[in-house]
């Protein structure tokens, strides 16, 4: 019996311990440790290569030959990040430049992705680690404020060939850090309305024209609420620049102002009203498969996710776009070289060959259905035709510019979640 | 320990006799295992409680997070528990009859059943969290089903996808793997009780109700336990099915507390709420089996 009481205990402790387990704080600190366990390897490849070209250079060479290089390039993002970096750019860039191998670290999605990364470039600053570990980073916009901050950056963007296709405003600012020169986008994604045009002939052109459609069609328009993933969150983001009007304080110029918040009550409230006519979906996913399924025929997407899931077959092909107007936010990817980069001159090179028109076209816009990183009329003579095409057909570059928002800054984005959740979800 | 009472004394002189650090040997013994207990769950246990106190660029202890828990999410907290007892009351009573069923039939079919039933146990949530979501989408194989055979209009389908959904998956995950546990407890108890209760005139549910689950109540407890602390710490189902819904689980307001803020006081607020719910479950079942076991090891 006593036997049996110590298992019982030991289940039930075990049970209790698991749960807290589960929940306990996440080990950020581990995923920074590999990075330098990572990197560490780098640095042996590299001192023992110098010692091999020693050799060479005594012995036959009468000319410089090129010196082998081992690159990191660490990426934040969705997996679907580091296949790219892993399976595509790295060994095409490594054909056109035999010298040179590039490592891909992936951090995770997400502004936690890029929080990490800059965890570690501002731990090797700190450290007095020059040359550092990491060669060149791909990061989220909020990074952008962090680094500048701490002066982790090199400015190097306007020395490469292809920043003369840069043209779009977040090449400057990042939600509201100027950031010129500092980071080149490889993409941006844009969120938008998708629409079943059968059920939905003419849809709504505004937020404003959306609200008496939902209130016409009740369950026909469905959103993921704030929780379930980003295109809610940009939807509601949206809504909130519609109500108070002030887009350029909130994402472009700031500085952030606390008495602003209280402003967004009444047009939150109006949207908790907005809610009761809405269908509420499971998720960015959730969105998408609701619209293919018929259960709702309008909700807030990604676009490259819309088009990745008609090319799957996961999406009926007849669903079209729209970007209501005053607009919906969405975002670029930024690559930044560190000031302490052990490989400053290749990974300029990098950058320029993943902004170069032909790979935006073929990679960027044809396999992954993101909006290029550089201006889209320089794409256009490279995308294959029907990719282009499918890309820009209902968003077209005016309305991009036009419409296409950023994601407001940091200080206002947190507040307007938690607004949502205080005025809309709340009480 | 006082040095005054005649216990402690004798043990003071018993170490002088023995002398050195003997004394230590059954305690290094159990430092591994309670070394590593300590380490690997205490330890984050306390820092995630103790990290609840803090709120980010100050320093004192503060309550602000739990504030901020009652403001927001409290609802979300209540949802949980609910849903959670709900799932494994249901999920109960289904093992205890499939249990019962298994434990009582002979033949083909109940043998049949005997090695299906387990199939879920074997599937990890965010699997059940993808099949529920196209099999009890409004517009999913359930409905479709439904209307097929004339039951429903497509028109008004069953809208699965909320705390019914999320009761049905995890009814679906769990009463297997409870039943299991019942079945084991169920098996310990001797055919002769049954045969007993029988020849005195004792039907197929005063059987069960009478001399099964009485029986096998420690086992029984241990299956609900199991259940409903897995049930209360699962993030993959109603993130997936319910996802941004209100009200949702405290789950996935941890996951929102530290996705988008990057606020880890709030999160393990939440966290220790959670806590909560599973600790007077515990507590309840420490004491009755540990009074029990006493009890039983007087008796024996």
């Amino acid at each position: 019996m006593v036997t049996k009481r110590w298992i019982a205990t030991s289940v039930a402790v075990v049970a209790i311990l698991s749960l807290l387990a589960a929940c306990g704080p996440t080990p950020t600190p581990e995923v920074v440790k590999e990075v330098v366990k990572e990197t560490v390897v780098v640095e042996k490849e590299v001192e023992v290569t110098k010692v091999v070209e020693v050799e060479k250079v005594v012995e036959v060479t009468p000319g410089p030959e090129p010196e082998e290089v081992s690159m990191v390039y660490i990426t934040a993002g969705d997996v679907n990040m580091l296949a790219l970096g892993q399976n595509v750019l790295a060994p095409d860039f490594h054909e056109m430049y035999p010298n040179v191998t590039v490592a891909v670290v992936h951090t995770g999605p997400g502004d936690a992705g890029s929080r990490l990364i800059f965890e570690k470039l501002l731990a090797d600053k700190e450290a007095g680690k020059d040359p550092g570990d990491v060669d060149v980073a791909m990061v989220h916009q909020k990074f952008m404020a962090w680094a500048m901050e701490e002066d982790l950056l090199l400015k190097y963007a306007d020395e490469l060939e292809t920043w003369q296709y840069m043209t779009a405003g977040d090449v400057k600012n990042a939600l509201g850090t100027d950031i010129e020169g500092y980071a080149m986008p490889m993409f941006h994604s844009q969120t938008a309305l998708a629409y079943n045009p059968d059920e939905v002939p003419e849809p709504p052109k505004s937020y404003e024209e959306l609200v008496e459609w939902v209130k016409e069609n009740p369950g026909k328009f469905g959103y993921n609420g704030i929780k379930g993933g980003m295109s809610g969150v940009s939807f509601t983001v949206g809504w909130i620049y519609w109500k108070s009007g002030n887009y350029d304080k909130y994402a472009v110029t700031g500085p952030f102002d606390e008495a602003e918040v209280a402003t967004w009550e009444e047009g939150l409230k109006e949207m908790k009203e907005f809610n009761e006519y809405v269908t509420f979906t499971a998720g960015n996913v959730g969105t998408l498969d609701a619209l293919n399924r018929g259960e709702i025929v309008m909700g807030p997407v990604w676009v490259d996710m819309f088009y990745t899931f008609m090319l799957e077959g996961k999406m009926d092909p007849k669903m079209r776009l729209i970007v209501p107007e005053p607009g919906m936010p969405g975002q670029p990817m930024y690559f930044v070289i560190p000031k302490n980069a052990r490989h400053p001159e290749q990974a300029k090179k990098w950058v320029e060959y993943v902004t170069s028109p032909e790979v935006q076209g073929n990679i960027i816009i044809d396999r992954y259905n993101w909006y290029p990183g550089i201006d889209g009329k320089f794409v256009e003579d490279v995308a294959p035709p029907e990719a282009f095409e499918r890309l820009y057909k209902d968003v077209s570059p005016e309305t991009l510019s036009k419409y296409g928002k950023s994601f407001p800054i940091v200080e206002y984005f947190d507040a307007m979640l938690e607004a949502y959740e205080k005025w809309v979800t709340g009480g | 320990m006082k040095s005054g009472s005649p216990v402690a004394n004798a043990k003071l002189a018993e170490r002088k006799r023995r002398g050195g650090w003997e004394w230590l040997l059954p305690f290094s013994l159990l430092l591994p295992a309670v070394g590593l207990m300590l380490a690997l769950y205490a330890y984050p246990f306390v820092s995630s409680i103790y990290r609840s106190l803090l709120v980010k660029g100050e320093g004192a202890l503060t309550l602000a997070n739990y504030a901020k828990v009652r403001e927001l999410y409290l609802r979300d907290v209540f949802f949980s528990l609910e849903i959670s007892i709900l799932s494994t009351a249901i999920a109960a009573v289904l093992s205890i009859a499939l249990a019962a069923y298994l434990r009582l039939a002979t033949g083909q079919f109940a043998r049949l059943i005997g090695n299906v039933y387990r199939f879920p146990i074997f599937i990890p949530f965010v699997v059940v969290a993808q099949m529920m979501r196209t099999f009890l989408a409004p517009h999913g194989l359930l409905n479709i089903f439904l209307a097929q055979v004339g039951l429903l209009n497509m028109e008004a389908p069953l809208q699965l996808l909320n705390w019914k959904g999320l009761a049905f998956g995890f009814v679906w995950k769990q009463a297997p793997f409870m039943t299991l546990i019942v079945l084991s407890g169920f098996e310990m108890v001797d055919n002769t009780y049954i045969e007993a209760a029988r020849s005195v005139g004792a039907k197929l549910p005063q059987v069960i109700i009478r001399i099964l689950v009485p029986m096998s109540r420690a086992t029984i407890s241990v299956a609900l336990i199991l259940a409903f602390t897995s049930t209360v710490g699962t993030f993959t189902l109603p993130y997936m099915l319910i996802g941004g819904k209100v009200p949702t689980t405290v789950t996935v307001d941890i996951a929102h507390r530290v996705t988008y803020f990057g606020d880890y006081g709030v999160a393990n607020a939440l966290g220790t709420l959670a806590y909560v719910m599973v600790v007077f479950t515990a507590i309840y079942y420490l004491r009755y089996t540990v009074r029990r076991g006493i009890y039983e090891y007087q008796e024996g």
